[in-house]
């Protein structure tokens, strides 16, 4: 197996984008084309869950390939529900691993906010068992406030440390300037104060408002190379050193225990083995934090913190952007947004910045090892990247 | 007649899956029998979900997930007032969605 690195990254902001879903793909791939400085690629990978539901576009490979006037290069889509992302960077792996491509464009895209808040809420419920599931009216909320009462009972964790995660990622998104949201919270304005219910009112129970994440649009790109030519570019040798993917049942009342997330633990544990690293060497971790329980509980599964010790790390601010490892400094999902199909790649841009050492005033000093777990479903699809930075 | 769930009992080493699969979980084997599933159960965990899907007209619906008396799980609505992890519920089985199209029947757990 060759070693893959990443030469080329792009970003579009993560918010409402006003321009067609094909421009969201192209334009983070051309600020990556640009930053490797190539003109031509192998293979295009692009990742997306909506363009046939809520834009009504299919075979939006070919748009894309064609957009980017690099036809006739091969193309195709990847759709993995919300782990689509870090899905389609794994098959761009597979495909510069082998030999049997020197360079891929692996890109992103998704703009969900061409419909309201409903009805994007039941495109991503259309993630449920059909007959289980969706016809009680279950939605990816309502899963995560299930598992969140679950969990909180089970290990202590309060509403207060929900808070927690969202402060530090709201924080962590002033910095970021693709961030969706550019608003600093307090525990006071969202739990504590007279007004603590209306700024933040109940979605489902004990999860409220400020514990998820918004539905955003937003495209993120990377491009993958072999060593051959990504010593050409001279940029800084960023390694795809892991992936590792993992699944776990359709419907979540099938797990014999609803608060273990399997696949999480699966797929990182895949991830370090390939890298031939341990949890303990990760310097910045991007998690898949859509509710912010998530972020307690992948920490654990990750193999960060010991089962149940998650929301402890968070009080002593071990995951803050100064901390001892701070976790999901662009934002997280919470603030930086939540573009379903493009989040992977977004999550893995974040790393690569940070190992380069371009992340400004949000660097963590020293960055040589990044982890990122990009989760689908509830739980039922997960990819886990790991990137290291070579000298 | 009174209305079932219907669970699928693998026929080789017995195991009740809800909902149906094409291959049994425990032993892979691939011919199933219906059977209806016990309406007594206990309640796992539940969230009240605000502002549900359009269809639903009511500012809220509750949602829970029960072990059922034969040890199948199935998610389900709650028709109680304050549910509590761990207590003993029964279902009937209702009305759950209404689409344009359809009706869709499925269990609504209540205080026994």
């Amino acid at each position: 197996m060759r070693e893959v690195y990443v030469i080329g990254i792009g970003i579009t902001s993560f918010s409402r984008l006003e321009y067609p879903l094909v421009e969201v793909a192209g334009y983070p791939a051309m600020m990556a084309l640009k930053d490797c400085g190539l003109s031509k690629v192998d293979h295009v990978y692009v990742s997306n869950m909506g363009a046939s539901r809520i834009n009504r576009q299919t075979g939006f490979a070919s748009a894309v390939v064609d957009h980017l006037s690099l036809t006739p290069a091969g193309a195709e889509l990847i759709e993995n529900g919300p782990a689509s992302g870090a899905s389609a960077i794994k098959t761009g792996f597979m495909a510069v691993a082998s030999g049997v491509h020197d360079v891929v464009l692996v890109t992103g895209a998704e703009r969900m906010r061409e419909v309201d808040n409903l009805e994007a809420t039941d495109f991503v419920a259309s993630l449920t068992h059909p007959l289980a599931e969706q016809i009680y009216g279950v939605t990816l909320p309502s899963l995560a406030g299930m598992f969140a009462r679950l969990y909180m009972e089970k290990y202590g964790i309060t509403s207060r440390h929900l808070a927690m995660v969202a402060v530090k990622n709201h924080d962590n998104a002033m910095y970021n300037p693709f961030a969706h949201l550019h608003e600093r919270i307090t525990i006071e304005g969202i739990l504590d104060s007279a007004d603590a219910m209306t700024n933040n009112p109940f979605v489902a129970e004990p999860l409220r408002f400020y514990d998820m994440c918004p539905v955003s649009d937003g495209g993120a790109c990377l491009i993958l190379a072999s060593a051959d030519v990504a010593k050409k570019t001279g940029k800084p040798m960023i390694r795809l050193s892991g992936v590792g993917q993992a699944t776990d049942t359709h419907c979540v009342h099938d797990r014999e225990d609803p608060t273990d997330l399997l696949a999480v633990r699966g797929a990182a544990a895949k991830a370090f083995q390939m890298a031939g690293v341990a949890p303990g060497d990760v310097d910045v971790a991007e998690l898949h934090d859509a509710f912010t329980i998530l972020e307690i509980a992948e920490s654990e599964e990750v193999g960060f913190f010991k089962k149940g010790e998650g929301h402890l790390a968070l009080e002593e601010g071990y995951t803050k952007l100064k901390g001892k490892l701070p976790i999901n400094t662009s934002g997280g999902l919470k603030a930086k947004g939540h573009p379903v199909g493009a989040t992977g790649i977004g999550q893995a841009h974040e790393l690569v910045v940070q190992l380069r050492g371009e992340a400004g005033e949000r660097q963590v000093k020293d960055a040589k090892i990044g982890f990122s777990c990009n989760f689908g479903g509830f739980g039922n699809n997960v990819v886990a990247l790991v990137f290291t930075k070579e000298k | 007649m009174e209305r079932n769930i219907l669970g699928y009992k693998c026929k080789k080493c017995g195991h009740v899956h809800y909902p149906n699969r094409t291959l049994c979980r425990k032993c892979a084997h691939n011919e199933f029998e219906p059977v209806p599933l016990p309406k007594n159960g206990t309640l796992l965990t539940f969230t009240h979900l605000h502002n549900p899907l359009a269809e639903y007209e009511v500012p809220v619906i509750s949602l829970g997930i029960v072990e059922l008396e034969n040890g199948s799980r199935i998610t389900g609505q709650l028709k109680i007032k304050t549910p509590k992890i761990g207590m003993k519920v029964k279902a009937k089985i209702e009305q759950v969605r209404k689409s344009e199209y359809s009706t869709y029947w499925g269990m609504v757990f209540y205080k026994p």
